[in-house]
């Protein structure tokens, strides 16, 4: 049997799927609160029938959120607490993540890595990013909501406008998301962790080996 | 430029300030409210067009919209929503027509009610439209954003009387994806938004004062004050109230001899574009908020408990590390 290194903790793991479960059917019923599924048929689809009542597409919204929210900020503190701060990316990543991109698609040699892929480090900020304004546009309309906060009329529309875009964004980012590890070989040992938390000492040897020689240091 | 800590403080603050309005009862509630006396109207029984539904086109003529032809249909529908032609029509609720006379017949006896935006208290298109094109105003009044509205008709359907009304080939989606999504502008009532921001009163209320002087069927004015009126009024003459419980109320109530239920049972034989339900739930609030307030509940238990558990997990690592050396 071949060697496994410990790449994620339990909790890691825990967290990724929650998330991206919830986000998921957020993105779904996010899509639905706009006046598209009607017009698109897709409500008469067997099973999406529910679909054509508004109130019923946000009640789903909300209660996924209720998950979502809680796990994302579990995230934030959790990690933020640890100072777990290896998925942060580092001066030079934009650089090396073209190199790495480069290579999935056959084009030059990868750069030795850390834990994480450079090209990772960025895309965990950039759908962090996301993430982070997507919950609080969010969590101000819950506010709104109940009447416990007022929005003047432009504030109202610029937060509603900010969660509406920023939902689109995070769907081009969840498909590049899932895209990447789905279409590159060279990703598969990656999913491959975000299940198990194991990966393959081969496979760190090659891809992390500046997390590799760290390993094996201590 | 260098903006100071303090300074950007500041600035932030009175920012926030201004985007913020508080949550005293008159922001929420908003300013004013209307009464409809449904005891006085006679639908301007001789006139060619009720005075109310004539001043509102006249007010809003250039608010009207002028539609670029030939309007794409909503694709993959063959269908769009044109009510270009039809501007003359004023016996119902058009992109052309912000109030109409609804006329029904009661054991003979005619009954003429205005009909036109509730505005909510809790408005669900306002809460609901996803672009942010509608807005409650401090004066009570929920506004459509003709600039920012995309036509998804979402407004109507969310609406318990479906008041909003769609005119296609004018709007935003035009410039964005006209063949896929969007579907032109929804216009309503917005209680003539630019006058009552001064302090003046909505041109149907106006017009109707005209012809009928103290007689009036509409009041307009400060909400306090049209409410107290509404209820004194209604306990001293026997009336019934329609729109201060509706939908979590409204910043409308119509007084009528006749009860509401008996009316609501007549609008709905005619099958009518637009009803009138006596019970009416505000699901923003029955349904959607409690299940906020458990978002903003597990929210704040698990910065909680993410906390302590890193704490935790910090001591036993450091615990583990000790014991190695």
């Amino acid at each position: 049997m071949k060697n496994k290194i410990k790449r994620h903790s339990l909790i890691e793991i825990i967290e990724h799927w929650i998330i991206a479960f919830s986000g998921i059917v957020l993105l779904f019923t996010g899509l639905g609160c706009l006046p598209l599924y009607k017009r698109y048929y897709i409500t008469e689809i067997p099973g999406f029938g529910w679909t054509a009542d508004f109130y019923n597409v946000t009640i789903v919204h909300y209660v996924a959120s209720v998950v979502f929210v809680s796990a994302v900020i579990f995230h934030i503190f959790y990690h933020g607490l640890r100072r777990d701060f290896a998925l942060l990316p580092k001066r030079g990543d934009i650089s090396k993540s073209i190199k790495v991109i480069g290579a999935m698609i056959g084009l030059g040699k990868e750069p030795p890595s850390e834990k994480y892929l450079p090209e990772q480090r960025i895309a965990y900020v950039g759908i962090g990013f996301i993430i982070i304004l997507l919950t609080v546009t969010g969590i101000i309309k819950v506010l709104k909501n109940l009447e416990w906060i007022v929005l003047s009329p432009l504030a109202e529309s610029i937060n509603t406008l900010i969660h509406t875009l920023s939902g689109f964004i995070f769907i081009f980012a969840f498909i590049i998301h899932v895209g990447t590890v789905l279409l590159f070989r060279s990703n598969w040992p990656l999913l491959k962790s975000m299940l198990t938390g194991y990966i393959d000492e081969e496979y760190v040897k090659h891809r992390h080996s500046l997390w590799y020689e760290e390993i094996k240091k201590n | 430029m260098k903006i100071s800590r303090r300074g950007f403080l500041a600035f932030s603050s009175t920012l926030l300030g201004s985007f913020l309005l508080g949550n005293q009862a008159e922001a929420i509630e908003g300013k004013y409210a209307t009464i409809i006396d449904l005891t006085k109207c006679d639908g301007c029984k001789g006139e060619i067009m009720p005075r109310c539904v004539k001043a509102c086109r006249e007010y809003n003529r250039d608010r009207f919209p002028e539609p670029k032809k030939p309007i794409p249909p909503y694709w993959p529908r063959k269908s769009y929503e044109d009510w270009s032609d039809k501007r003359d029509k004023i016996d119902t609720l058009t992109p052309y027509n912000w109030i109409f006379v609804q006329k029904i017949n009661i054991d003979g006896q005619e009954v003429n009610i205005p009909r036109r935006c509730m505005h909510c208290d809790n408005p669900p298109c306002v809460r609901e439209c996803p672009f942010g094109a509608l807005t409650k105003g401090p004066e009570g009044n929920s506004v459509i954003n003709d600039k920012l509205c995309f036509g998804g008709a979402k407004c109507r359907d969310v609406c318990p009387w479906h008041i909003p009304q769609r005119q296609a080939g004018v709007g935003i989606y035009l410039d964005i994806l006209p063949k896929y999504a969007g579907g032109g502008v929804m216009y309503k009532c917005d209680l003539c938004k630019d006058r009552i921001k001064k302090g003046e009163e909505p041109a149907c209320v106006i017009a109707c004062r005209e012809r009928l002087g103290d007689k009036a069927v509409f009041m307009f004015g400060r909400r306090k004050e049209v409410f107290d009126m509404a209820y004194s009024r209604a306990k001293a003459e026997g009336l019934y109230i329609y729109g201060n419980t509706q939908n979590g109320g409204t910043s409308t109530s119509y007084l009528s001899k006749i009860p509401f239920e008996t009316i609501e049972k007549v609008i709905n034989g005619k099958k009518d574009r637009f009803q009138m339900p006596v019970k009416i739930e505000n699901k923003i609030e029955s349904t959607f908020n409690p299940i906020g307030k458990i978002v903003l509940v597990s929210g704040f238990l698990s910065m909680i408990g993410a906390s302590i558990g890193a704490v935790l997990s910090k001591k036993s690592s450091k615990k583990e590390r000790e014991d190695e050396k």
